[in-house]
Parts: C-alpha cells; sequence; structure tokens
C-alpha cells in the first residue's frame, strides 16, 4: 500500500510553494477519480510520489467565467459542473456533451476539468473537445505563470510537459460564433462506465451560401498525442457539405491515424471506425442523423 | 506519516476525527466509524457499492481521500431510517424486489436518494442515468427502475 503526506493548500500561492517545495515527489489531487485508481495500482507512473496536495478546497480555482467572448475555466471545475452549466451549453456544446459521458454521476461529481487534461489519458472524453475548441491552459508556479495552448502540453499517454512545481490552474477557450455547428460522439463498450474506444469532436463553421468556412476534427484515442487533424479539414474547408465529403474527411482522419500511430493490434478494427465515426460527426452538427 | 484532522457531519451527527492521509472514505467509515452498510465492490470507481452523498452528491468513497471530507456533509446507507422506520425508498426496493444478493443496494438506494431529493419528479431516462454508475448483477435494473418510479409517484 502506498502511504504519503497530505496538504490541503488555502490558495494557489500556498499550492505552488507546496509543489516548489516537493517538486517532482508530489502529485496533486481534486477529484481523485484517477490519482486514486493509481495509488490502488501503484502504478509506475506515480512512483516517488511521497505527498499528496489537495487543491479541492481552494475555491478560488472554481469558476466559470466569459470575459470578452474568452470562456475560462478554473481546474478543480467538476464535470457535472460544465454540464449543468447553462452558458456552456451555447458557447461550447461540444464540451457539455463531452463531460455528461465521463464514468458516471459519481466520477462525474468528483472529476475535474483540470485533472482530466493533466492524467493525459488519450482515452479523455472532454480533451477532443477541448482541442476543437482551440482550448489554452494557464500553468502557475513560484517563478510565474504562463498561458500555453493545451495541445503542447501533451507529450505521450499520459505525460505532460508540465513542469514539477507548475500547478494548471485554468482552461481557457474562445466562444464559438453562434453560426457554429458541433457535436461530440463517444463510442465506449456500452453507455456508462466505459472508457471511450474512441472519441471525437468537431466544429463547423458554414457562410449564408452553405460553403464551410471553418472546420476542426479532434479525435480521442486514434493520435499518438492529442490534437486536430488539419489534412482531413482541409478537404472540407471551401466545400458544401455532402455525403461524400463527409465520408472522404472520415477516410483521411483514418488514413492520418495509420500514419501518425503506426498498424497496431487494434488498427484493422479502429481504421474503418473512425473513418465512420468521423462522418457522423460532422452529420450530427449538422443534424443529418 | 502524519494524520489529518477531519471535522465532517456523517449522517447528521458531527464527526470529529484524525484519520491517515491515505486513508479513503470508505475505509473510515467501515473501520474507524463501523458503518459497514457501505460496500467495497471494485475498489476503482467501476461499480458503485461503495456509493455515497456528499454534500447532496453521489461520490465513489473508495475514490475519495477522507482527509478531503473537511467540513462535508456525508450521507450514508445508514442514514436513511428516521424513528426506526425504513426509507421509503427501501421499503420500495423491498417491495419490488429490487435486489437479490444485496451488495449493490445500499449504493444503488443512495443514488436514488440523491436522484429523487434534486428531481423529484423523474423521467425513466433520468432514473436510468442516475443509476448508471451501479452495476447490479442480480436485477436487471427494472425491478430497480419500478421501485424508484414508485417512490417519484408516491411522493407527487
Amino acid at each position: 500500500m502506498m502511504r504519503f503526506n497530505y496538504y490541503r493548500p488555502a490558495s494557489v500561492k500556498e499550492a505552488c510553494e507546496l509543489l516548489n517545495q516537493y517538486q517532482g515527489e508530489a502529485k496533486v489531487i481534486a477529484g481523485g477519480t484517477d490519482l486514486m485508481v493509481q495509488i490502488r495500482d501503484e502504478d509506475k507512473k506515480i512512483a516517488g510520489m511521497k505527498v499528496v496536495i489537495d487543491i479541492s478546497h481552494i475555491n478560488e480555482l472554481r469558476y466559470i467565467q466569459e470575459e470578452d467572448n474568452v470562456i475560462h475555466i478554473g481546474t478543480i471545475v467538476t464535470h457535472d459542473q460544465i454540464y449543468n452549466s447553462p452558458m456552456l451549453r451555447t458557447a461550447a456544446p461540444l464540451l457539455s456533451e463531452a463531460c455528461n459521458t465521463v464514468g458516471s454521476p459519481q466520477i462525474r461529481h468528483r472529476g475535474t476539468i483540470g485533472g482530466s487534461i493533466c492524467n493525459a489519458s488519450p482515452a479523455a472524453d472532454p480533451v477532443p473537445a477541448l482541442v476543437a475548441l482551440n482550448a489554452k491552459v494557464k500553468l502557475e508556479s513560484v517563478r510565474g505563470e504562463r498561458v500555453v495552448p493545451m495541445v503542447e502540453i501533451f507529450e505521450k499517454p499520459y505525460k505532460t510537459n508540465i513542469a514539477p512545481d507548475e500547478l494548471l490552474t485554468e482552461v481557457s477557450f474562445k466562444r464559438l460564433p453562434g453560426s457554429a455547428r458541433t457535436s461530440f460522439i463517444k463510442l465506449g463498450r456500452r453507455k456508462a462506465l466505459a472508457i471511450a474506444r474512441m472519441n471525437v469532436a468537431v466544429v463547423l463553421v458554414l457562410d449564408e451560401n452553405d460553403v464551410i468556412t471553418e472546420a476542426r476534427i479532434a479525435p480521442g484515442s486514434v493520435l499518438p498525442k492529442p490534437g486536430r487533424v488539419s489534412e482531413a479539414e482541409a478537404i472540407l474547408v471551401g466545400q458544401k457539405p455532402t455525403a461524400e465529403l463527409f465520408e472522404s474527411a472520415g477516410k483521411k482522419v483514418a488514413e492520418v491515424m495509420v500514419e501518425k500511430s503506426g498498424i497496431r493490434w487494434s488498427t484493422p478494427y479502429k481504421e474503418p471506425v473512425i473513418a465512420v465515426l468521423t462522418r457522423r460527426a460532422l452529420d450530427q452538427a449538422l443534424g443529418v442523423e | 506519516m502524519d494524520k489529518v484532522k477531519v471535522n465532517m457531519v456523517v449522517n447528521g451527527n458531527p464527526v470529529s476525527i484524525e484519520v491517515k492521509p491515505y486513508a479513503r472514505l470508505l475505509d473510515v467509515l467501515r473501520e474507524d466509524l463501523s458503518l459497514t452498510g457501505t460496500k467495497e465492490g471494485c475498489g476503482v470507481g467501476e461499480c458503485g457499492a461503495c456509493t455515497v452523498i456528499v454534500d447532496g452528491e453521489t461520490v465513489n468513497s473508495c475514490l475519495t481521500l477522507a482527509a478531503s471530507m473537511d467540513g462535508k456533509h456525508i450521507t450514508t446507507i445508514e442514514g436513511l431510517m428516521e424513528n426506526e422506520k425504513l426509507h421509503p425508498i427501501q421499503e420500495a426496493f423491498i417491495k419490488h424486489n429490487a435486489l437479490q444478493c444485496g451488495f449493490c443496494t445500499p449504493g444503488l438506494i443512495l443514488s436514488a436518494k440523491a436522484l429523487l431529493d434534486s428531481n423529484p419528479n423523474p423521467t425513466t431516462e433520468d432514473i436510468k442515468v442516475a443509476i448508471s454508475g451501479n452495476l447490479c448483477r442480480c436485477t436487471g435494473y427494472q425491478q430497480v427502475i419500478d421501485a424508484i418510479k414508485e417512490v417519484a409517484e408516491k411522493t407527487r
């Protein structure tokens, strides 16, 4: 059984001081829905952990705010709080949907948006939605703060380049334009309590002539690290939506997956399925079922 | 390892206790407070047998550090009886045979309670979502859904 000391800082400043003191020997806990499983499994990902820093009581990190069309979400906001935010349902409906597919009600009541990002699971549901929103994250430490595009922090599955003394305090993104159409689809072995086999988040913007002016496609559990598939997006931009167009964009996502992730044991399954999943997500964004 | 002081309210009673920093809420409920109605199934948040209500919301007590519960209100299955009488949800579970082995029952009943406390008029879909984090291998869930529906209808 893993043993460790527990700290409950009252502020971001205190949390950063503790992280600075303990560096790599400390792990941050908020909802605990991932870390507690790793602790139970004595997972090598947390080998050498001597201290747990609980940020779940730091209320200055619990907010959903909009300022100048930019949405700011504090790191300890739970999946359930995101799903239940009326503002996010219009500003980023794909994020609401993604957060509502995480785990179970019990997990969504505890699990946080910041934790989901920092755990860096390739199958995280909120992450593709945030990728499609071009989200940024704020990292704070005693050395100062930096804001970086979220996709830049991911190194490989379950590994980020967040420094040992840094705390992810906020995720932010621009409100989607009113004309944006979005969707999020998760494919799991069952509806509840299933980790995504694959998922995909899409954003489409069409002009008054029904021409796609912007397309964002962010699949999960498909690429070596989270990101958009610009090759597939390029197929869509400047075109009018048709079944054939969406089909070829889906096939392109599958092609890029094989190119970047290589042929793996799961490829014969994933290759046709991610193509269909992407096409369905595009259809769904346009309200075609 | 330094013990952590936690002040919480369990089933309406203030509890002041020193817990090990790595103790789970589940361990403290069962071992320190002798509230063994909360069950450990999978221990990794997949089955919901350890479900308790914290500040009105269901959580997996196996994934919750006891040390993080300072200032929280916790309800376990032992907190549902009033004046030696079973809670209406408990009565309905018995009436509808919504259990066989009973291991998942405390968690299911707490998920039902949290649902009905916040949404007294749930649809069948609302009920299904509310109990989606509780695995039951005996009933097939239909009896559980029937029981929860009946409680909702009676209090309408």
